[in-house]
């Protein structure tokens, strides 16, 4: 699984697509902005790429005559964009940091980059990856469609969980406040969205690899 | 022992089928696996590969089941797509690094032995090699982990007929030892003329004939003669075609009475391979 990793990651990712992370991340410094978009750079640029680039070198057909397994080649393809994802979040929180201490008395209208709203980050890719894999792997070649469903149900999530942050002074200051009360229910959506993005991501793993034995390498 | 033993395979698609598919190639011999374009040649190896669910039929491959035994015996498989290319923008020794942990007998002194052989220079993309070098790269891959069977899906397609005498020798020169075994698909039968031991014949997803190419042929007669003698056989030939002289057609040996005074000689491999889609035309 660990030689599969090492081939998707240098064949299939252009060493551009590990910068976009900084570069995209940087866009947390905008003050009071709606920063649920940033990460969504990663599955409106990032992923589609990285999965033209396979198809376009045949890389089904030239993986499947290789010595592996079905189950390892979803596995590694789906570490290889969780590692991407990461980063993508893992950015955006270190620069969400330098955010909070430029501006520390900023009014956000919108979720403030605290703990709470990387928890909801990590919701959003949690419900990507379940929509993209499964779809995916119906063929393991046909990513659009995949990619559409799943960036749409990301998106819908992001917009609804905002949309109701705006609504509800409530949310708003849980989400936006500091405090220790607030920190202990910020860190439980951080803690919360990790939890679903693992359990997520783990189902759609499990999904993946039951369609993808029924494909055919034609 | 047999390298390759293929036994029913059956698969049946909306347009194509594969049916009762068998044959057998020995240990150190080459197989030229000739059939017309869509006859069934890529499905039959991506089936040998266990890259299709059949619906019937079982794989042997080194004297064990390929869908038991599947990454155990990918390992002894070598491989090279001729129509196909993989990763291009990718340079040679980046391609090879990756691809060298994979596989458990990896030998670079033979893979350095191989692209010296070949003229291969790992700096260079695969984009930048003509035809015949990718199939030479693929070839320096597979010798170099060690496979015993190297399955070539028509490796000599778009090559010039220098790059593809080239190839041949290096087939032949492969399988001196007896320990390499070749299966080398192709519609180019010109090529089998020169190298291969044992043809095997597809066409509309049936095994027409699968022998030794000398007995191959043998089964076969080409005769030529006026249109009167075409009436004399013209319900036992394969098929046939008429012209301003008379007519050539093609007949099974054991069909042909040499009695009957019509000429005939041992057709080619291309002359089977037409008189045979010519049939499957007329039966359309």
């Amino acid at each position: 699984m660990y030689n599969l990793m090492l081939k998707d990651l240098k064949l299939g990712v252009n060493p551009w697509f590990f910068a976009m992370p900084f570069m995209m991340g940087a866009l947390m410094l905008v003050p009071d902005w709606l920063y649920l978009i940033v990460p969504m750079y990663f599955f409106w640029i990032t992923v589609p790429n990285i999965f033209a680039q396979y198809r376009a070198q045949n890389d089904l057909l030239f993986t499947s005559m290789m010595p592996v397994t079905k189950p390892d080649m979803v596995k590694a393809r789906i570490f290889v964009i969780v590692i991407l994802e990461l980063m993508h979040i893992g950015a955006a929180m270190i620069y969400g940091l330098f955010t909070i201490r430029l501006y520390p008395d900023l009014d956000y209208h919108f979720f403030a980059p605290h703990l709470g709203f990387w928890g909801l980050c990590f919701i959003m890719m949690a419900i990507y990856n379940l929509f993209l894999f499964p779809m995916f792997y119906k063929t393991a070649y046909k990513y659009g469609p995949a990619q559409l469903s799943a960036i749409a149900a990301a998106m819908v999530f992001a917009f609804a969980a905002q949309w109701t942050g705006l609504q509800s002074t409530y949310l708003s200051d849980r989400f936006n406040g500091s405090g220790s009360s607030h920190t202990a229910f910020q860190i439980a959506i951080l803690a919360a969205g990790i939890v679903i993005f693992m359990a997520f991501t783990w189902i759609a793993y499990r999904i993946s690899v039951r369609r993808f034995r029924q494909v055919e390498i034609r | 022992m047999l390298a390759l033993d293929i036994r029913n395979l059956n698969k049946k698609y909306s347009n194509f089928q594969l049916k009762d598919v068998s044959f057998q190639l020995e240990k150190g011999f080459i197989m030229g696996f000739i059939g017309a374009n869509g006859a069934g040649k890529t499905t039959t190896i991506k089936s040998i590969l266990n890259m299709l669910h059949l619906d019937g039929g079982e794989i042997r491959i080194l004297g064990k089941n390929m869908a038991e035994h599947e990454i155990e015996l990918k390992q002894e498989i070598g491989f090279a797509f001729g129509d196909i290319d993989f990763y291009t923008r990718s340079r040679i020794k980046t391609l090879t690094d990756i691809v060298k942990k994979f596989y458990d007998h990896w030998d670079d002194e033979a893979y350095r032995n191989y692209l010296r052989r070949f003229k291969l220079d790992e700096k260079k993309k695969i984009v930048e090699l003509s035809s015949g070098m990718k199939v030479k790269y693929s070839l320096a891959l597979a010798l170099s982990h060690g496979a015993k069977l190297l399955i070539l899906d028509e490796p000599t397609s778009g090559l010039d007929p220098v790059a593809r005498d080239d190839l041949l020798d290096i087939f032949q020169e492969l399988v001196v030892d007896g320990e390499i075994s070749i299966l080398f698909s192709t519609h180019i039968t010109s090529d089998l003329e020169k190298c291969a031991d044992y043809i095997t014949f597809i066409a509309d997803g049936r095994i027409v004939n699968s022998a030794e190419k000398e007995e191959f042929k043998e089964t076969y007669r080409l005769l030529s003669g006026s249109d009167s003698q075409l009436n004399l056989v013209k319900n036992r030939l394969i098929s046939y075609k008429t012209n301003s002289f008379g007519f050539t057609g093609l007949i099974h040996a054991i069909d042909f009475d040499p009695a009957s005074g019509i000429k005939a000689t041992t057709p080619s491999l291309e002359e089977i391979m037409i008189y045979h889609a010519k049939k499957e035309a007329a039966n359309v």
